[in-house]
C-alpha cells in the first residue's frame, strides 16, 4: 500500500510538469484552433539556451536565475515558432503549419545536440537534498518546487486569462477570430501572445524536467511530445482546466504503472489509458463547450 | 590559326607533363569510418572519427602504407554518421561498399552492428550469398559475439565477459564481506541490455555473489524514483549499473538522493568516459569500471594527446579506432595490397584475410589477442573515478 501511495504522489508531483506542457498545447489549439508539434522540443530548447546562454558569462549562476533564463528564453522560442511556422502560412492550411512545426522540432532537437555534442548537461535544481519523510513515506522537496511553481503558473495563466484584457481578446479570438476582429482586436498580435505566453510556460516546464532529473539531454524532447499530446487529448482539445487533470492523471498513472509492471510495460499502459479515453470520452476530460462556427 | 591551335596544345601538353610525377606520387587508400554523428551518443562517433584522422595523420607524416609495387599511398578517411539506427548503418555501409574503401570501421553501436553483419556475405568465397563482400572492423559496439555473424566481420573491442569475471573475482578476493548484487539496467539499448543479463549478473553468481534484484529503465526516463526505492529496500553490498552516462547519472543522482549507499558501485565499460564525469561526477566517485583503454603508457598518452589535437578524447571505444587504423596499415602492408582504384574488390578481400590470419595485434595497453571467431582478447584494467578524471585503480594483468 506504502508502493502505491508513494508511486502516487511521486508521479502526481512530477506530473506537474507534464500539465505545463498540456497547456501550451491545448492553448494554441484553442485559440488557433492547430497543433504545435515543436511546444515539446521549444520547452527543453529552451532549458538548454537559458543554461546554456548564461553559463557563458555567469559559471555558476544561482539555480533561480537558470530558471529564470529558461522561462524568458521561452518566450523568445515561442514567437520565434509563431513567426516561422504560423504567422505566415495561411490560417486554412492546418496541415502546412503542422508539418511546419515537425520541422521545427527536428530543427531545435538538432541545434541543441550540436551545440551540445549530444553530451548531457548538469541542471542545477533547487531543494535537491531535501527529503520530507513521514515515516516511510517521504516527499522530494524538488519535486514539491516543481508541483508549487507549476500550479502557480496555472493560477498565473487562469488570472490571465479571465482577468486581463489580453485574455478577454484571447477567449474572443478562441471563440470567433472574424468576430474579434470586427470588434477592433488584432488576431495576429493576439496569436502571437498566445505563444509568447505558452513559451513561457514551456520554458518553464523544461526548466523543471531539468531540474528534477538533474540533468538536460537532447532525449528528453520526444517523450516529453508524446506525453504533451496524450495529456491535451485526455483533458480535452482547447481545455486548461482538462490539461491540469490530466497532467497530474498521467504522471500518478505512469508512475504507477512502473512501480507495479515495471519499466517495459509503462508505456503501454499510458497509451492503453489514452485509447480508454478516447473510446469513451473522445472529447478528453473537460470536452471544450461549442467553438468556431 | 593553327599555329595558335598548336601553341595551347603545347601548353596543355606541359601543364599535364608538369604534374603528371606529382600526381604519380599522391596515391591514396581510403579507410572509411562510420558511428553515431547524431544523436544522444554522438560523442562516440566524433571521438572515433578525431581518433581515426589522429592515426591516419602519423602514418602519413611516416610516409603512408607500403603497396605492393614498393610504393607508398597515404591513408585518406572518409567518415560516415550512421544515427545509430540499424537501417541508417545498412544503408551506410552500402554506400561505402560503392566507393574506393577497402574497408570501413565501425560501428558505434550494438543495435547497427548486429543487423550490418547479418547483410556482409556469411561465409567467404560463398557465391550463393550475394551479401556485401567488405571488411568491417568494429571499434566500438561492444555487445557480446556479433562477429561470429559473418566472416567479413572483425572487431577489436574489449571481451566484457573476461572483464567483468575479472573483476568480481577481484571483488570476491579482495572485499569478502561483500555479499549481494543489485543490478540496475538500460533495458532499450541493446549493450547494456547484454552486459546485464548476460554477463554481470552471471559472473557476479559465478564468483558466489548473490543477485538480490535488478531495476530496469529506458535510456530516455526522467524518473528513477521507482528503481532507487527498489534498491534501498534490497540494501545490496554492490549496486552493478549497465547503463550509459545519459540514464546512469539520472539514476544515481536518484540514488543519492533516497540515501542508497552501496559499499562499492560497478558500472558499464561504456561509462568510464568524459560524458560520466560531466554529467555526474559526484554521485559516480568511487565507481569501478573495467576498461580496454588508460593513458597509462606512452604509446596511449601519445594516442590520447593525438586524439585531442583533432578533438576527440580518448576513451576505450576511440583507442579501439586508433588501433584499428594502424592494424589495418600493417594488415594492407602483410598482404601487399595493390591500392589499384580497378581492383578495389580483390584489396579488400585481402585485407579480410590478413584481419583473419592474424593471431595478435600491438595495443595502448600492450598485446591484444586475436581469437578464432574474430573478435579480440585486450588487456585491461579497473578504472575508478577520483575527482574528475578515471584513475587506475587496479591492474590485474599484474
Amino acid at each position: 500500500m506504502l508502493d502505491f501511495i508513494q508511486a502516487t504522489s511521486d508521479g502526481v508531483l512530477f506530473g506537474a510538469t507534464y500539465a505545463l506542457i498540456g497547456i501550451g498545447f491545448t492553448l494554441v489549439f484553442g485559440v488557433m484552433h492547430k497543433l504545435n508539434l515543436a511546444y515539446g522540443a521549444a520547452s527543453i530548447g529552451a532549458a538548454y539556451a537559458g543554461l546554456l546562454i548564461l553559463g557563458a558569462f555567469w559559471a555558476e549562476a544561482p539555480a533561480w536565475i537558470v530558471f529564470l533564463g529558461a522561462f524568458l528564453a521561452g518566450g523568445l522560442i515561442g514567437w520565434l515558432v509563431y513567426v516561422t511556422c504560423f504567422h505566415f502560412i495561411p490560417s486554412a492550411s492546418a496541415l502546412a503549419t503542422l508539418m511546419a512545426t515537425v520541422g521545427m522540432l527536428l530543427l531545435i532537437d538538432e541545434i541543441v545536440v550540436h551545440a551540445t555534442d549530444g553530451l548531457p548537461l548538469n541542471y542545477p535544481a533547487l531543494f535537491s537534498d531535501v527529503m520530507l519523510h513521514l515515516g516511510d513515506y517521504y516527499l522530494r522537496g524538488d519535486l514539491l518546487l516543481v508541483f508549487t511553481l507549476s500550479v502557480l503558473c496555472m493560477v498565473g495563466l487562469l488570472a490571465l486569462l479571465y482577468r486581463t484584457r489580453l485574455g478577454l481578446a484571447t477567449r474572443a479570438v478562441a471563440q470567433q477570430p472574424i468576430a474579434a476582429q470586427l470588434c477592433g482586436i488584432r488576431v495576429a498580435r493576439v496569436n502571437a501572445m498566445t505563444f509568447v505566453i505558452t513559451g513561457l510556460l514551456g520554458g518553464l516546464a523544461g526548466a523543471m524536467i531539468g531540474a528534477s532529473v538533474g540533468a538536460l539531454s537532447p532525449l528528453l524532447t520526444t517523450p516529453l511530445t508524446i506525453k504533451g499530446l496524450i495529456v491535451t487529448v485526455i483533458g480535452g482539445l482547447g481545455s486548461i482546466p482538462g490539461a491540469i487533470v490530466a497532467g497530474l492523471l498521467v504522471g500518478g498513472f505512469e508512475s504507477v504503472f512502473q512501480q507495479f509492471r515495471g519499466v517495459t510495460e509503462r508505456d503501454l499502459y499510458v497509451m492503453l489509458l489514452l485509447f480508454v479515453f478516447l473510446f469513451f470520452r473522445p472529447g478528453g476530460i473537460f470536452a471544450a463547450k461549442g467553438g468556431r462556427d | 590559326m593553327k599555329k595558335i591551335a598548336l601553341a595551347v596544345s603545347a601548353a596543355f601538353a606541359a601543364c599535364a607533363l608538369g604534374a603528371a610525377p606529382a600526381l604519380a606520387q599522391e596515391k591514396t587508400i581510403t579507410i572509411a569510418g562510420f558511428g553515431a554523428k547524431t544523436g544522444p551518443v554522438r560523442s562516440f562517433g566524433v571521438n572515433s572519427e578525431a581518433a581515426m584522422l589522429a592515426a591516419a595523420d602519423v602514418i602519413n607524416k611516416s610516409g603512408g602504407v607500403k603497396l605492393a609495387d614498393g610504393s607508398k599511398a597515404k591513408i585518406a578517411i572518409q567518415f560516415y554518421d550512421d544515427r545509430c539506427t540499424a537501417e541508417e548503418g545498412i544503408s551506410v555501409a552500402r554506400r561505402i561498399y560503392g566507393t574506393e574503401a577497402l574497408v570501413a570501421v565501425g560501428p558505434t553501436c550494438s543495435n547497427v552492428a548486429e543487423p550490418l553483419f547479418g547483410v556482409l556475405q556469411k561465409k567467404v568465397g560463398d557465391s550463393s550469398d550475394s551479401g556485401l563482400q567488405m571488411p568491417i572492423f568494429t571499434d566500438v559496439a561492444v555487445k557480446v559475439g556479433l562477429a561470429k555473424i559473418s566472416e567479413w566481420a572483425f572487431r577489436n573491442v574489449p571481451n566484457e565477459m573476461t572483464m567483468y569475471s575479472s573483476l568480481f573475482y577481484w571483488l570476491r578476493t579482495k572485499h569478502p564481506e561483500l555479499k549481494t548484487v543489485y543490478g540496475g539496467v538500460e533495458e532499450d539499448f541493446a549493450h547494456s541490455r547484454a552486459s546485464w543479463h548476460a554477463i554481470m549478473k552471471d559472473r557476479a553468481q559465478a564468483n558466489n555473489f548473490q543477485v538480490v534484484g535488478e531495476s530496469k529503465w529506458l535510456l530516455a526516463d526522467t524518473n528513477f524514483a521507482t528503481q532507487a526505492r527498489e534498491m534501498k529496500k534490497a540494501n545490496p553490498d554492490i549496486v552493478a549499473i549497465a547503463a550509459h552516462p545519459v540514464s546512469m547519472c539520472g539514476a544515481l543522482k536518484e540514488m543519492a538522493r533516497q540515501g542508497v549507499k552501496p559499499k562499492v558501485l560497478v558500472g558499464l565499460t561504456s561509462s568510464s568516459s568524459l560524458e560520466t564525469l560531466k554529467g555526474c561526477a559526484k554521485q559516480a566517485q568511487g565507481m569501478i569500471i573495467p576498461t580496454s583503454f588508460a593513458p597509462v603508457t606512452k604509446e596511449g598518452k601519445f594516442a590520447a594527446e593525438t586524439t585531442a589535437k583533432f578533438k576527440g578524447a580518448a576513451d576505450l571505444h576511440s583507442m579501439a579506432a586508433w588501433e584499428n587504423v594502424f592494424i589495418l596499415k600493417d594488415v594492407m602492408e602483410a598482404e601487399k595490397i595493390s591500392g589499384d582504384k580497378s581492383k578495389v574488390a580483390e584489396d579488400r578481400r585481402k585485407v579480410r584475410d590478413g584481419l583473419a590470419k592474424l593471431r595478435e595485434t600491438k595495443g595502448l595497453l600492450g598485446v591484444t589477442k586475436r581469437t578464432e571467431d574474430r573478435e579480440a582478447d585486450k588487456p585491461y584494467l579497473f578504472v575508478t573515478a577520483k575527482g574528475n578524471n578515471w584513475v587506475v585503480l587496479h591492474n590485474p594483468l599484474q
